[in-house]
């Protein structure tokens, strides 16, 4: 009996069904950050307004290259609706922090599909998953450095606003 | 699997999974699959099954089964760009998810077995 199901896909449904969890997961990223650039730039933090504004697009892309890979490989992608988005925040200090949750958050559900692709033997799309590997390295690195700053400089007297010219400088540039 | 023959003589069969209440059968040539349930035979091309699957499988079964309500005991399964629909008791629900949980069992199996003996062996 000819195997038609693998002819039509390449990724088993399960895979299909994480990287679709995922797509969801990165636009849910990317509006989540839309938000803390509104409220950054609302409160006066013009750089990590433009910070976070660059994130959200950072994310967007990072949805739309899973969206393709599951269309390329034959499968259903699905574009999922974001709701519940927290658009008010306490301090400057928890926008930061929210933000290195998300980003570990991320990491850990691409682990977990990589974790799958080990089980199942899908190598395709355990290497198609390298690249984001590589990109969390850099967001949870950012977001750290970030927070870092908040206890370096002191967000006493113009605190914030040394802190906010700084976001702006922060790079990954590490050749590891 | 056994090899059974259709209306058409010309077009061979092989049944994928079959119980009580139906069968689905796999054509090899035409690449798609015939569902014998609810007494008609459908058509199923890759794209439809997979849309009746998860038709299926999104039905609350225990809200059927635990509803109160005086309309009748039906569900229409709809799928979009398909020529087929079912309406379907909730028996005849439970009946359709098991024959589509195991003929994705069966598809399943056949893909491994393609997979660790014929691609490896070829």
């Amino acid at each position: 009996m000819k195997d038609i199901m693998r002819a039509k896909c390449l990724i088993s449904a399960e895979i299909e069904s994480l990287i679709n969890q995922q797509i969801r997961k990165e636009a849910q990223s990317s509006a989540i950050y839309l938000a803390m650039a509104s409220w950054c730039d609302r409160n006066g933090f013009d750089n990590s307004a433009a910070y976070f504004f660059k994130q959200s697009d950072e994310e967007r892309h990072h949805q739309l290259k899973f969206f393709k890979y599951i269309l390329d490989m034959g499968g259903t992608s699905v574009s999922p609706d974001i709701t519940g988005l927290k658009i008010e925040y306490n301090s400057f200090r928890e926008i930061f922090e929210d933000a290195l949750d998300q980003e570990i958050s991320v990491t850990q559900s691409i682990k977990s599909i990589a974790a799958r692709c080990h089980k199942e033997q899908d190598y395709v799309t355990l290497e198609f998953l390298n690249w984001f590997f590589k990109e969390q390295r850099e967001e949870e690195y950012k977001a750290r450095r970030a927070i870092e700053l908040f206890e370096i400089i002191g967000e006493q007297g113009t605190g914030h606003w040394e802190i906010d010219k700084h976001i702006g400088k922060i790079q990954y540039d590490s050749e590891a | 699997m056994q090899v059974i023959e259709t209306i058409d003589s010309q077009v061979k069969l092989q049944e994928v999974f079959s119980t009580k209440s139906g069968s689905v059968s796999q054509c090899d040539r035409e690449n798609c699959w015939y569902i014998d349930f609810a007494g008609k035979v459908s058509r199923f091309d890759y794209r439809c099954l997979l849309l009746l699957k998860k038709a299926v499988y999104n039905i609350d079964i225990e809200a059927l089964l635990l509803k109160n309500a005086k309309s009748a005991d039906i569900e229409i399964v709809f799928i979009c760009a398909s020529d087929h629909f079912y309406v379907l008791s909730t028996l005849e629900i439970i009946a359709l998810k098991e024959l589509l949980q195991g003929t994705f069992t069966m598809l399943e199996l056949n893909h491994i077995i393609q997979d660790r003996l014929y691609r490896l062996a070829v």
